[in-house]
C-alpha cells in the first residue's frame, strides 16, 4: 500500500495518500498496537494524522508502518446501519435546485436515495463527513459562510453530505433538519467516556436519510 | 474543600481551564485547555499544585471576584490590572475583592488556588468549551471550591514570587517561528515570502477557536479534501487572509495550511491582543 509521510508541526506526522479502507486498517493498528509515544490520531479524507507526545524520527515511524498490514482486507468489519429521519425544509433547497438544474422534489429523492458511509468525524464533535453523495448534488461551498447553523441541520458541501452536530458557523448548503443525535455532551462527563454513548455516528458507519412527511 | 471564590462578574471572559482533553480529536472534539499553558503552569507552581490543575482563565478585563475565605491565590500571565500582580501569590483575606480593571499587558490571566478548583470533568478535562457544551459555564454568583486548603499552606509567608524562568513579558519579542505547513509546496513562492516579509495585525475577529490576521491577501491554492488541523496552523481562507487555529478550533478543515507555529510560540501568540502587530520567520 503506497503512502507518503508529511511532517506536520514538531511532533505529528500525516500519513498521506491513503485509500478509504487503508485509513481504517491504519486506525485499527494504532488502536491495537501503537508505536511508542503515540498520543492520538485523526482521520482525514485521504490521510491519517498521528500525534505523538514528543518528536518521533521519520525512520522510527517508517519502521513501525512496515510492521503493520495496511491492506484494506484486514479492515473490513460489520458496520452499524443508521436511519436518519429528515424534514426537508432547509433554506437552500431552492438555490441548490437552481444550481443543479433539478426540481426540489428530485433533489430530495436523490439525497434520500443514496447509501452513505461515514468517511470521518471532525470539524465539531460528532460531525460526520458522509461519502456517497450523488455527483449531481456536488456544489462548491457557499461564498459567504453562515455565522450560526443549528445542530441537526442536514447539509451538503463539495463531495460530502453531512449533519451539523453543534451550533457552529458553516459554509455548506442546508437542505433540512433531523432529531438524530450526533453528540451528547451530557454523556461525556467523567474520565472514562464510552465513544458510542457520546457520539451518534462513528467512522465506517452506514447512513440512509429518510424523508418525514 | 471549601468554597473560596465567588464570581461577581465574569467580565469579557472567565472560564475554568486545564491542559485540555487530548485523545478525542478523532471524534471532532478539540484539544481545548488553557490558551497560554505556560502561564497556567506558572500559576499552579506558585502554590505547589500539579502544573495542569484546573485554574480560572480571565480574558482582557471586567472580571470581579470575591474571596469567601482566607485563601492563597496565585496569578500569572497577562496583567489585567488586578491588585494582585501577575507572577505572584498571596493569602488574601475573606471579603477581599479582585477587580480586573484595565488591561496593561497580555490578554489572558490565570488564577490558581491550592490544589486547583474542584470542578467536574468532561472527557477527562475540566476545561470549558462552551461552543461544544463541555465544562462548566461560569455566571454571576457562582461559588468555586478549591481542592486543597489554604490553612497552614505557607505559615508566616506574606507573598510568593515566580522564579525568572516561570515568568514572561508580553510586550516585547513579537516575532514568531514558523515551520512549513502540510500544503507549503502548493503555495506560490510570493505567498511564502510575503508571510515572513511583512508585518501582520491580529484581527478583532479572533477567539479561542482561531486568531485572524489582517494584512495583504495571499495567493491561495485550491482548497483540499478535508484533513486534520493542528493548533498553530496558518489556514489560508478563500479571501487570502490567514487564520491561526487555536486550541478550541475545528479538528479538520479544507483550507490549505501554509505554515504552523513552533509549539513553544503558541502560548506567546495567544497573549497577543487584537491590534497587536506581529512578524514571522521560517525556523
Amino acid at each position: 500500500m503506497p503512502f507518503k509521510l508529511k511532517a506536520y508541526g514538531e511532533r505529528s506526522w500525516l500519513v498521506d495518500g491513503l485509500e478509504h479502507a487503508a485509513r481504517f486498517a491504519l486506525e485499527a493498528a494504532l488502536l491495537k498496537s501503537p508505536p511508542d509515544f503515540f498520543e492520538e490520531h485523526v482521520l482525514g479524507h485521504s490521510n491519517v494524522l498521528l500525534v505523538f507526545t514528543r518528536p518521533l524520527a521519520k525512520s522510527a515511524l517508517l519502521a513501525w508502518l512496515s510492521s503493520i498490514d495496511l491492506e484494506p482486507s484486514v479492515a473490513l468489519k460489520a458496520s452499524p446501519r443508521h436511519k436518519v429521519p429528515v424534514i426537508y425544509d432547509g433554506p437552500d433547497l431552492e438555490e441548490v435546485a437552481g444550481k443543479t438544474g433539478l426540481s426540489v422534489d428530485e433533489m430530495i429523492a436523490i439525497h434520500a436515495g443514496a447509501d452513505y458511509t461515514v468517511r470521518m468525524i471532525g470539524f465539531t464533535p460528532g460531525f460526520p463527513y458522509l461519502d456517497g453523495l450523488d455527483p449531481r448534488l456536488e456544489l462548491d461551498r457557499r461564498d459567504l459562510p453562515r455565522t450560526r447553523i443549528e445542530p441537526g441541520t442536514v447539509a451538503i458541501g463539495g463531495p460530502h453530505a453531512g449533519i451539523y452536530s453543534v451550533a457552529s458557523p458553516g459554509g455548506w448548503h442546508l437542505l433540512g433538519r433531523t432529531n438524530f443525535e450526533l453528540f451528547r455532551p451530557e454523556r461525556a462527563k467523567g474520565d472514562d467516556v464510552e465513544p458510542a454513548e457520546a457520539f451518534g455516528l462513528q467512522p465506517g458507519d452506514r447512513v440512509r436519510f429518510v424523508p418525514q412527511g | 474543600m471549601t468554597e473560596c471564590i465567588e464570581i461577581l462578574s465574569p467580565g469579557v471572559g472567565c472560564s475554568i481551564q486545564d491542559a485540555g482533553r487530548p485523545g478525542w480529536r478523532r471524534f471532532g472534539v478539540p484539544p481545548g485547555g488553557a490558551m497560554d499553558r505556560f502561564s497556567m503552569r506558572s500559576a499552579n507552581r506558585l502554590l505547589g499544585n500539579r502544573p495542569d490543575a484546573p485554574v480560572l482563565e480571565l480574558l482582557m478585563q471586567g472580571q470581579k471576584l470575591r474571596l469567601l475565605e482566607d485563601t492563597w491565590v496565585a496569578l500569572a500571565g497577562g496583567d489585567l490590572g488586578a491588585s494582585l500582580k501577575p507572577w505572584s501569590a498571596e493569602c488574601l483575606p475573606a471579603g477581599k475583592e479582585l477587580h480586573c480593571l484595565n488591561r496593561y499587558e497580555g490578554l489572558w490571566s490565570y488564577l490558581a488556588v491550592p490544589g486547583g478548583f474542584e470542578v467536574p470533568r468532561w472527557f477527562g478535562s475540566a476545561s470549558t468549551d462552551a461552543r461544544n457544551g463541555l465544562g462548566q459555564v461560569l455566571r454571576n454568583g457562582d461559588c468555586l471550591r478549591s481542592v486543597g486548603s489554604s490553612r497552614d499552606l505557607y505559615p508566616g509567608v506574606q507573598r510568593r514570587l515566580s522564579v525568572a524562568e516561570d515568568r514572561r513579558s508580553f510586550s516585547a519579542e513579537l516575532e514568531f517561528e514558523l515551520l512549513p505547513g502540510p500544503q507549503f509546496d502548493s503555495f506560490a513562492a510570493s505567498a511564502r515570502a510575503v508571510l515572513v516579509e511583512l508585518t501582520w495585525t491580529i484581527s478583532s475577529r479572533s477567539d479561542r477557536t482561531g486568531y485572524r490576521l489582517k494584512g495583504p491577501a495571499l495567493e491561495v491554492p485550491a482548497s483540499i479534501p478535508s484533513e486534520p488541523v493542528l493548533p498553530g496552523s496558518f489556514q489560508i481562507t478563500g479571501s487570502g487572509q490567514p487564520i491561526i487555529t487555536m486550541t478550541d478550533g475545528p479538528t479538520v478543515g479544507g483550507y490549505a495550511k501554509l505554515a504552523v507555529l513552533k509549539e513553544a510560540d503558541l502560548d506567546r501568540l495567544a497573549q497577543c491582543a487584537p491590534g497587536t502587530q506581529l512578524r514571522f520567520r521560517w525556523a
